[in-house]
């Protein structure tokens, strides 16, 4: 499965890709929401790990453009800003999941593992990513 | 102005002078005077009998020397001689002493024998009948008294007579119509005595004296009665004798100041007293002014009434008695308007000069002064509302401190709240690197123990960040109040029970004194038990192995705002304290005494933000080494969310 992780700070990215990689996921990075689009335009993906404060494009604007177009690509948000409006303004957008920045390898695993299993136990054969 | 207190308390005062000058008047006017009036009255009908007197006497002095006459020496030898010239001498004599203006004598058959007139002995035997010597003659016994002479008998008795009797009717208003236009009959007091011996009557010896014109029993009634007295020129007192309703011998004066012989009496008091023979003691209009009166009917020697007698008093003097009375009066009144003016004005600056003074203070607080001179205080109620207003003033003081000092706070708390959630945010992101990458450093088989043990510790302090972090994000975070109505005292129990424990292991004992009939709350039961548990955990690191933790609940007026009800919930420990420099920054955020590792420093700032948006307080008492206070103090009423925004 190929994963795409959206966030403007380089160490959350490359936190992420260390720890999925380890876990034998595909990961693909972008800095900013304008990437993540070209991105998705590009290839498909069976996941996206979102950042919601971000410059320019926030994560929140994406997450609708994403929801809109690809409508069957789960979304996982996280955030170092985990107020109520923040987690309530993500599930109304339609990001179901959301992780708490910081997080340690074992809390992100765990996250992406309950939305992919339950992705997979629904319908699995019209994600476009899945392998 | 015309609302002014001023006005109104002048008004007031005037007010009442007017009522009581009109009571006054009325009383001095109506009253007053009528009783005077009656005692006018009651004097003049006094005066009536001494005039009475006066008339009686007249006739018994004409009676008493005819008498003496007729039982004179040589008297009766004379008339049984038929000796005129003898008689008339002797009549004569009496008539001067005793002021006759007739006299004479009747022989037994009625014939006139003598008489001291001019025709003192007549010769023809045609005569005019004598109405006092007949009646004589008919009952044998003396008569005197009132009786009405015609024309012809007092020509017969002297011409002079006759035209002395002659009145012109003057014409007199208020008076009752009368046909003649002069009245020829004379009035005249009288007596006839029989002259007797051994019951035989030899002749009748009369005399007299005629009223009209006369003014000797009149005015000597005046003087005996009036003395003289005197008003504007005019005799107070008149006497007046009336033949029928004809003033015949009188002392009231016309305007002209003629007596007012011919004049009538008017039409009600002739038929009062002549027609009915009643007395009369009024008011009553005599010639040309109002008098007060007393009229009485005078008999004739046949009991006949044929005439009047008269006394009366001016009323003018009076109604000038009243006049003066109600002049002085009115002066009082005025006097006493001029006073109530004077001293409403007076009393109204008295009053009015604190009252405009709380006035100009009131617009000092207004503007905004606090601490306003209001001046002397004065005595009694402005006393009171002075020292009131001093009062209240003093408390908007204390409560706009109180104020400050809560907005003060929450600006604090938004501030840092700001700064901790960018805080967070931006240390949030390097921390997940650290985390994740000592983690998989962990995760690594091939490392030594040593270099384990470190990425250890840098994963427990990576921790400990995360949790400060964590801490601050829950300061800063304004979350949404889910209020339930809660029964406070299950709430601390709970809560009570919870901690339990620790203070057992800890050596320390727990009480809880819950209030009665607390009313139930909406509140955030969780986060409200997060304050009430950050609280009794200071209390129990606070204080030492066997010390008291009580708590206690119970129904609180709000300190900082008197008159709104609340509940109180007060966590008293034994502890150590809190010096007072540390009170004021006790519920500052990152403000901690504890040991560093002990705590985030954002426990009680978190709590005061959560009683604060129930709408309640945190205040704390304490005392070094006596122990600590914290009473939480919420509103009854007021469970609207207002605060919820603030401090975000």
């Amino acid at each position: 499965m190929k994963i795409l992780v959206v966030d403007d700070e380089q160490v959350v990215l490359n936190s992420c890709k260390r720890v999925l990689e380890a876990e034998g996921f595909e990961v693909c990075l972008v800095p900013s929401a304008e990437k993540a689009l070209e991105a998705l335009e590009r290839e498909g993906f069976g996941l996206l790990l979102i950042d919601v404060k971000m410059p320019e494009h926030d994560g929140l604007y994406f997450i609708q453009e994403v929801k809109k177009r690809w409508p069957a690509i789960p979304m996982i948000v996280m955030s170092g800003y985990d107020t109520a409006e923040t987690i309530e303004e993500a599930a109304r957008v339609g990001a179901a999941v959301f992780i708490a920045k910081p997080f340690t390898p074992d809390e992100l695993v765990g996250t992406v593992c309950q939305v992919v299993s339950k992705e997979e136990s629904h319908e699995t054969d019209e994600s476009p990513g899945h392998r | 102005m015309f609302y002014s207190t001023r006005s109104k308390l002048i008004a007031s005062f005037l007010g009442v002078s007017i009522l009581v000058g009109a009571v006054s008047l009325f009383i001095g006017g109506q009253l007053l005077y009528k009783a005077v009036l009656s005692e006018a009255m009651h004097r003049v009908s006094f005066d009536l009998n001494a005039a009475r007197e006066i008339y009686l006497a007249r006739i018994k002095a004409i009676r008493t020397p005819l008498s003496i006459t007729a039982l004179g020496f040589g008297f009766l030898s004379a008339l049984k001689g038929q000796d005129a010239p003898e008689l008339v001498n002797r009549l004569r004599r009496l008539a001067e002493k005793v002021e006759l203006d007739f006299a004479g004598i009747v022989t037994k058959e009625g014939k006139t024998l003598c008489r001291i007139g001019p025709n003192s002995i007549p010769r023809e035997m045609a005569q005019i009948a004598n109405p006092l010597a007949n009646l004589v003659l008919e009952r044998r016994v003396a008569i005197s008294g009132t009786v009405i002479l015609s024309k012809e008998f007092l020509s017969a008795e002297d011409p002079e007579l006759a035209e002395r009797a002659r009145i012109q009717l003057l014409p007199t208003p208020r008076a009752a119509p009368r046909a003649e236009k002069e009245e020829t009959s004379g009035m005249a007091l009288a007596a006839a005595i029989p002259v007797l011996e051994e019951g035989e009557i030899f002749g009748v010896i009369y005399g007299g004296v005629l009223l009209n014109r006369s003014t000797t029993i009149v005015d000597t009634a005046r003087d005996t009665v009036f003395q003289h007295e005197v008003y504007k020129g005019r005799s107070i007192g008149t006497a007046t004798i009336f033949f029928e309703d004809l003033r015949i011998s009188t002392n009231v004066m016309t305007p002209e100041g003629k007596r007012a012989i011919g004049t009538r009496v008017s039409k009600e008091v002739k038929e009062h007293v002549l027609t009915k023979g009643k007395k009369w003691t009024d008011r009553a209009f005599v010639v040309s002014d109002w008098y007060i009166t007393a009229y009485e009917p005078i008999e004739d020697i046949f009991g006949e009434r044929m005439g009047m007698l008269y006394v009366g008093v001016l009323e003018a003097k009076y109604a000038d008695m009243r006049r003066k009375a109600l002049t002085v009066l009115v002066l009082i009144i005025v006097a006493g308007m001029a006073l109530a003016i004077g001293l409403g004005y007076l009393l109204a600056d008295k009053i009015m000069r604190p009252v405009r003074r709380l006035i100009e203070v009131s617009q000092q607080v207004v503007g905004g002064s606090l601490t306003p001179d209001i001046g002397p205080i004065s005595k009694g109620e402005i006393g009171v509302l002075q020292n009131t207003f001093k009062e209240m003033v003093a408390a908007m003081g204390r409560r706009s401190e109180a104020a400050q000092n809560r907005l003060l706070q929450s600006e604090k708390q938004a501030s840092i709240g700001r700064l901790a959630a960018g805080v967070a945010h931006e240390i949030n992101n390097p921390l997940t690197g650290v985390l994740t990458y000592t983690h998989m450093l962990l995760r690594r088989k091939d490392i030594a123990d040593d270099i384990r043990s470190d990425l250890q510790t840098i994963a427990q302090s990576t921790e400990r960040v995360r949790r400060i972090v964590k801490g601050l994000l829950d300061f800063s975070r304004q979350t949404r109040l889910d209020r339930e109505p809660t029964d406070v005292n299950r709430l601390v129990r709970s809560t009570i029970s919870v901690m339990e424990n620790q203070a057992l292991v800890k050596g320390l004992s727990m009480k809880f004194n819950p209030g009665e009939n607390l009313p139930m709350l909406t509140l955030d039961r969780g986060q409200f038990q997060s304050v009430l548990l950050n609280i009794i955990i200071n209390a129990l690191d606070a204080t030492e192995p066997g010390g008291d933790i009580t708590v206690s609940t119970g129904i609180s007026l709000s300190a900082s705002d008197p008159g709104k009800k609340g509940v109180e919930i007060a966590i008293a420990d034994t502890g150590c304290g809190i010096p007072p420099e540390h009170l004021d920054k006790l519920f500052d955020p990152f403000f901690s005494t504890k040991e560093v590792g002990q705590g985030t420093g954002l426990g009680l700032a978190v709590s005061y933000g959560i009683v604060q948006r129930h709408g309640g307080t945190i205040r704390v008492q304490s005392e070094v080494d006596r122990g600590s206070t914290f009473t939480i103090w919420l509103p009854v009423e007021e469970q609207a969310e207002e605060h919820e925004d603030t401090g975000g």
